[in-house]
């Protein structure tokens, strides 16, 4: 596995973060390998994700992110990318 | 002419709540819920009654059973009665609880009725009225105001299997009954003539016995004192003279026979009359007291069965990985309705034994209930409805019962007095009652709100047409000043204070509206206001009942109906009902109660104040997925 | 700011109608024939034949395709006749206040082509637009056994094999199943599922080896009691590579992108119902006699006769907003098809109940009165806020939003789609262009986010016209109800997937300010072209918003639906208010119109009395 860079880790620190808020779990509880369904969060809800980050970051994504990187893990090591990338 | 439906006296017996857990599970027993120590000989009956009734009908789950689900499915889609469920509440002797017992039948409580009738709408409506009730709403008017003979013919008939129609309306004229034009003139000889038609009658076509609302007063004499009841036995009508109309097709009850007759000249003889001539405009209006008071307590039935189903579904059905039942808001949609049928089935017992306790008030009580309680059913089901989702569309298979049940139901608030009619009963006595009773007053006796206990005998003499008085707003009152005095002191009822507190202050306010009311509003061209004055008052009577109920059975010491926390839930449900903004410790207690709801439902308990061991195996927790 | 030159309405009955949409609905209707005349196939006496028998309306739908009504559901790149969807809901709302059963049957082939048409895959689309022209039907199955509203359950397999795919399983409550050609599937691609997991196949049966699929049986319905509702079973079905239509993997996110659309066009079935229960209560009302009167004199009567009409004018205005949406406001149609396709079956549910309680004993008789129609209708109408999305997905999908939408009213982007031809029924809409459809809205709901303006725009209006102070000062309260609703959402919502029983009651709040939104929008942009039209008694003086507000804050008051019996404060005002609209319900009931905003005659004509 890749090293995790310091932003990276930044952007999985928010969303350990996040989640553990909306599905009312304890931080440690949250495996940032394990997709977002497996918390009991559904394709709709997850759609909803993608504001926050914008809101949060100033990125600007697609609606599906959460669907295409279903894992903290992969959405994190992506919103490194689509940062310096300057999003779209 | 006095007319008494029982001699038990008033036992004064406080009853025991009827919450023991029922212990034996696993097969339909005939053993009582409750241990039966120091009831009442009345009491005890009652509940020996529903017990055997219950195991009579038998699991519904269970294929083969006549009033299982599938039986009764497929006769309500054939638009009939099982003749086999008829010919076993035949054998169980049903019609002996429309029979006064000392005419050797069951009758002499009306709650009893209700609560005997129950398991049989908790299966069918169309069984429950096709071959029960209806029979009982013409029985009243001979129980009444007949004679020894027609008293004793009439109970010969039904405890023989036979039947009554009763024709009071006609579809011409609605709710306005008094312009009825169906006709029995005098004959000459004593007798009668009867001419006209009388329409969408249930049994029309198969009762051996008629009791017909008549016009006896030459034509442009029309008035209160113009129509007539009669008791025809059609086994003795000329057969030229009369016949059958065609059935009726109905969406609900759909097992129901429902059909008309027409006469001409057909010749009655003397002996057909019941109570006065012109007489029957009372005898209609005290009948309908009694009726319009005991049938919502019989149909409540058919929610808990809609509720049981949902509750069905919602433990199997699976969805987001988890079952429906995990969704919160399809737990809270369950803990509600369980919360209204408890608030529906408190001024249920309070209109049935008000019956015997507040004969004199019972004409607001009575059309009170017969609004309300079919009303909160109908919402309620529509709020179940949506939990079922597709499963409520399809007319078979597991959950096919709910949509039948929520075709059923309307019938209640349609037969016999439209739910505008009631508030039309209503409205009129308002600002007398505002003036007398909502300020001081006297409060019902606690008999009132017990849920088993002696009643004294039924007086029909003593239904009046307008109340006097109004016991149930005065016991509201009465419960509030408890609340706030020493003997209900503890924090832990801060919430029901609260919450009687905001039912308190809506009273003033309707009060103060009712008072206001002008004399338009006594008449059929009364404002829309003076409606929701209706509904709002009759949402305050089951406030008054719900706390009142709950009083009782604290002082009687039960466990569920004397927690606290029902009465927070259903005192929530009706200021959410009446659109109050609700005190900040109102509570639905949705956990508490869902509970409460899986406990029964698993345990096969009804979804009421009495909390009776229901028939059939215990319910476990068995996938949907698996069953396919 | 009107762009068309005005017109004028001309005396007698035969109006130059202003709205093309309506006109063609209209057309339909009368081309169909008078639905009162017993002899005819779309008579009402035929559909509540074919509805006892269970019998399914094949000659209706012939007829229908013989009409041409499927060349409606056609977009015009494609060779059809879909320009606008306005047509396209005037239409399904015509055939609906007729026979509910028929409209859905046939309407149904819509909801299963609109994924291939919307999908960007010309050619699929191309091949399927000539099919659906020349009659075939089309099934949408997304739906299993044991799987509803959460489609990412679907246990149907699509697996490669050689050049094209192998399926196998079972779809079931399927609409058309059997009798239709085609199906557009839900499939999952990937054993284990997720967003990315699913695929939509178009399926025609025709060109299935024999053996390879069967029919499940017909399922016996609580209402649409003759319409094909049954399954499929595909056991080793082939089909080719180019079955597949936006992608492997694309399933999900194409259904929900239909879905917008197609959630948009359901509430024209509830507008129908509305309509043919609202004829039916007020031609009883004027010829039943009771207590020496008639009933339509009685004020009880009067109020729930002119409640169940000021509904049914709030859904058509949320709704007509919300059609034209699909083209002038594509990217935010998630949150206005959610707030369409929840609330106008939702409040057509209660006008139904409602006008039943005033048909007393005749809303139960199955065919005694009026050939038995409440009853069907009222049966029928239960499925509108079953499918498609029920009540509770859509409510959902607006809780999950609830942050965006919070956001973006209370502190707007500059971001600011032009509204104008959103609202101004004058104007032509720009194409609908699929391309844009997403599944959630970035800037939350434009159309909430007039309300402020809006409002203050009627004020203006308002200081030299005092009929409409009534309507403004409805309007500032929905101003301040959708203020505090907005400011609590955005603090209360901090979890998902488990919403709060509180949070759906937030929904249906923010649905109901949303419609008052819509129907301000509506008024302020449109009035001074209506009030010249047959209708413009409606639109003067604000007199339908005014009634149209008045609901919305009736129903935000109280925690549920119906008790909407009590009258606000201000008494005397109301009544009139009842009154006025009452007058021009009895004028659209006699007149032979269709009960809504614009001019729309029925085919039965005008009521002689
Ligand atoms: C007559 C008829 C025709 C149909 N035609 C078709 C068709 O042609 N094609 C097709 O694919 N399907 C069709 N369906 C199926 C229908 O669209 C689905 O059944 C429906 O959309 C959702 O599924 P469900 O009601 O089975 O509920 P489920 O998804 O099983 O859900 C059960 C209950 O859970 C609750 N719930 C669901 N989601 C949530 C949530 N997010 N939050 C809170 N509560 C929730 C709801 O109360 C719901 O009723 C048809 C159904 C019927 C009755
Ligand atoms: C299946 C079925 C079985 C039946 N069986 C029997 C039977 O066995 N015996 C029998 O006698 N009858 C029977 N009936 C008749 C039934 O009881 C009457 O039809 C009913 O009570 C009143 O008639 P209606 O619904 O025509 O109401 P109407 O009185 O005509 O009411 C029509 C409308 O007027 C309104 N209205 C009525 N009164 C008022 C008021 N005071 N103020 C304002 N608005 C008002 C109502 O709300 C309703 O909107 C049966 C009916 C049905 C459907």
């Amino acid at each position: 596995m890749p090293a995790v860079t310091p932003l990276e880790a930044e952007y999985r620190d928010w969303l350990v973060t996040r989640l553990s808020g909306y599905l009312r779990r304890p931080e440690n509880d949250i495996n940032v390998c394990i997709p977002f369904s497996e918390y009991g969060m559904d394709s709709v809800a997850a759609l909803s994700l993608f504001g926050d980050i914008e809101d949060a970051f100033g990125l600007y994504l697609e609606p599906t992110v959460a669907w295409d990187y279903p894992t903290i893990e992969a959405l994190a090591r992506f919103l490194v990318r689509a940062g310096s990338d300057g999003a779209l | 002419m006095l007319s008494r439906l029982n001699d038990t006296p008033c036992s004064g017996d406080p009853a025991e709540g009827p919450h023991g857990a029922g212990t034996t599970h696993g097969q339909a027993g005939a053993t009582p819920d409750h241990g039966g120590v120091g009831l009442d000989a009345g009491e005890r009956q009652i509940r020996e009654r529903v017990a055997a009734f219950e195991e009579l009908l038998g699991d519904p789950h269970e294929a083969g059973n006549p009033f299982g689900n599938a039986a009764l499915l497929e006769a309500d889609e054939r638009g009939e009665l099982s003749v086999e469920a008829e010919r076993a509440l035949a054998a169980f002797r049903l019609n002996d609880e429309f029979v006064p017992r000392e005419l050797g039948g069951n009758l002499d409580r009306i709650d009893g009725l209700a609560r005997v009738l129950r398991p049989l709408f908790r299966r069918d409506a169309s069984l429950g009225l096709g071959y029960g009730v209806t029979s009982f709403l013409a029985a009243i008017a001979v129980w009444a105001a007949g004679d020894e003979a027609q008293r004793g013919r009439t109970a010969d008939l039904l405890r023989g299997g036979g039947r009554l129609a009763i024709a009071y309306h006609e579809l011409a004229h609605g709710n306005d009954f008094v312009r009825n034009e169906f006709s029995a003139r005098p004959d000459g000889s004593g007798g009668y003539l009867l001419d006209g038609r009388k329409d969408v009658i249930n049994n029309a076509g198969r009762a051996e016995g008629l009791v017909l609302f008549c016009l006896t007063a030459p034509p442009g004499q029309r008035g209160p004192r113009s129509h007539s009841v009669l008791l025809v036995d059609t086994a003795g009508l000329p057969e030229d003279a009369w016949r059958v109309t065609d059935r009726y097709r109905t969406v609900g009850v759909r097992g129901c026979q429902v059909a008309g007759f027409s006469f001409e000249r057909c010749r009655v003889p003397a002996d057909a009359l019941v109570g006065r001539q012109g007489g029957g405009v009372e005898t209609a209006l005290r009948s309908f007291q009694i009726t319009r008071s005991v049938v919502p307590g019989m149909v409540l039935g058919g929610a808990d069965t809609a509720l049981r189903t949902v509750v069905r579904f919602a433990t199997s059905r699976e969805l987001y990985r988890r079952s429906v039942l995990d969704i919160p808001h399809a737990q809270a949609t369950v803990a509600s309705a369980f919360t209204d049928l408890l608030v529906c089935d408190s001024i249920c017992l309070a209109a049935t034994r008000a019956v015997h306790l507040l004969p004199e008030q019972t004409s607001v009580y009575a059309a009170a209930v017969k609004y309300l309680v079919p009303k909160l059913l109908q919402d309620a089901c529509y709020n179940l409805s949506i939990v079922l989702g597709a499963n409520f569309y399809v007319r078979d298979g597991d959950y096919g019962v709910f949509q039948k049940h929520v075709r059923d139901l309307p019938m209640v608030s349609l037969g016999h007095a439209g739910s505008a009619a009631c508030q039309a009963t209503i409205i009129p006595q308002l600002p007398r009652l505002a003036r007398r009773s909502w300020t001081q007053g006297t409060p019902a006796p606690e008999a009132l709100f017990r849920t088993g206990g002696g009643l004294p005998a039924l007086d029909t003499d003593r239904l009046v047409l307008a109340a006097e008085d109004d016991a149930l707003v005065a016991s509201l009152l009465a419960a509030a000043d408890r609340l706030e005095g020493p003997r209900e002191a503890g924090a832990e009822l801060a919430p029901v204070r609260a919450l009687v507190r905001a039912l308190v202050a809506e009273l003033t306010r309707v009060r103060e509206e009712c008072l206001a009311l002008g004399p338009h509003d006594r008449t059929a061209m009364a404002s829309p206001h003076a409606y929701a004055l209706a509904d709002r008052y009759t949402l305050l009577l089951a406030g008054s009942a719900c706390v009142n109920v709950w009083l009782a059975q604290r002082q009687d010491g039960g466990d569920f109906l004397a927690d606290p926390r029902w009465v927070v839930a259903a005192l929530t449900r009706v200021c959410r009902h009446l659109g109050l903004p609700l005190p900040e410790e109102a509570d639905e207690h949705s956990e508490w109660m869902l509970a409460e709801v899986l406990g029964r439902y698993h345990e096969g308990r009804s979804f009421d104040l009495y909390d009776t061991h229901l028939a059939g195996p215990l319910v476990d927790d068995e996938p949907a997925a698996a069953r396919h | 700011m009107v762009t068309t030159p005005r017109r004028t309405a001309p005396a007698g009955l035969d109006w130059p109608l202003p709205h093309p949409s309506w006109e063609l609905g209209a057309r339909l209707d009368r081309e169909l024939g008078d639905p009162a005349d017993d002899a005819g196939v779309h008579s009402y006496q035929e559909s509540i034949r074919l509805d006892e028998g269970e019998e399914f309306p094949a000659e209706q739908l012939a007829a229908l395709d013989l009409w041409g009504l499927a060349e409606y559901y056609v977009p015009a790149q494609y060779g059809g006749r879909l320009t606008d969807y306005q047509d396209l809901s005037q239409l399904i709302r015509m055939l609906a206040r007729r026979d509910l059963t028929v409209a859905i049957a046939h309407g149904k082939t819509f909801l299963g082509a609109a994924p291939v048409f919307l999908s960007g895959d010309h050619a699929a689309a191309r091949r399927l637009a000539r099919l659906v022209r020349r009659g075939a039907r089309v099934s949408l199955g997304l739906t299993e056994r044991t799987h509803g509203s959460d489609i990412l359950a679907g246990e149907l397999t699509a697996e490669n094999h050689g050049d094209g795919l192998r399926l196998n399983g079972e779809k079931w409550l399927i609409n058309n199943a059997t009798r239709g050609r085609l199906l557009s599937l839900l499939t999952r691609t990937s054993p284990t599922g997720g967003p990315r997991g699913f695929s939509l196949v178009l399926v025609d049966k025709d060109e299935l080896p024999e053996g390879t699929y069967r029919h499940l049986p017909k399922l016996r319905t609580l209402g649409i009691r003759g319409a094909d509702i049954s399954g499929v079973v595909l056991q080793d079905a082939p089909v080719g590579a180019d079955a597949v239509v936006g992608g492997v993997g694309g399933g999900a996110e194409l259904v929900l992108r239909t879905l917008q659309v197609t959630r948009t066009l359901c509430p024209a079935l509830s507008l129908g119902a509305a309509d043919h229960a609202l004829r039916l209560a007020v031609g009883f009302a004027q010829e039943r006699e009771l207590y020496g009167r008639m009933l339509a004199e009685l004020p009880l009567t009067r109020h729930t006769l002119a409640g169940a009409y000021a509904d049914l004018l709030l859904c058509e205005a949320l709704n007509t907003v919300a059609v034209r949406s699909i083209h002038a406001l594509t990217s935010e149609l998630g949150v206005t098809a959610a707030v369409a396709k929840y609330l106008v079956p939702s409040v057509v549910d209660e006008i139904v109940a409602d006008l039943g309680g005033l048909l007393g004993a005749r809303s139960f008789l199955a065919d005694h009165y009026a050939h038995g129609r409440y009853q069907k209708l009222a049966r029928d109408h239960r499925i509108v806020g079953i499918f498609d999305g029920n009540t509770m997905v859509n409510l959902y999908s607006l809780v999950v939003q609830f942050r965006a939408l919070a956001r973006s009213f209370l502190a707007p982007a500059d971001h600011r789609p032009r509204l104008a031809s959103l609202f101004d029924l004058d104007r032509r809409l720009p194409e609908f262009d699929p391309g844009q459809l997403v599944l959630v809205s970035r800037y939350g709901s434009s159309i909430m986010g007039t309300l402020p303006a809006a409002v203050r725009e009627l004020r203006a209006e308002a200081v030299g016209r005092p009929a409409l102070a009534r309507a403004a000062a409805l309007a500032e309260e929905l101003d301040r109800t959708a203020r505090e609703l907005h400011e609590r959402i955005a603090t209360c919502t901090s979890t998902v997937g488990d919403a709060a029983p509180a949070s759906f009651e937030d929904a249906r709040r923010y649905s109901l300010c949303f419609a008052g939104a819509a129907a301000l929008g509506l008024w302020l942009h449109s009035h001074q072209a209506a009030e010249c039209g047959p209708t413009g008694e409606l639109w003067r003086d604000g007199l339908w918003l005014e009634a149209v507000l008045d609901r919305v804050l009736r129903r935000q008051a109280l925690g549920g639906p119906a008790r909407l019996s009590a009258p606000a404060a201000g008494g005397a005002t109301e009544t009139d208010l009842s009154e006025r609209l009452e007058a021009r319900l009895i004028e659209q009931y006699q007149r032979g119109s269709l009960f809504s905003l614009l001019p729309c005659p029925v085919a039965e004509g005008p009521v002689s009395c």
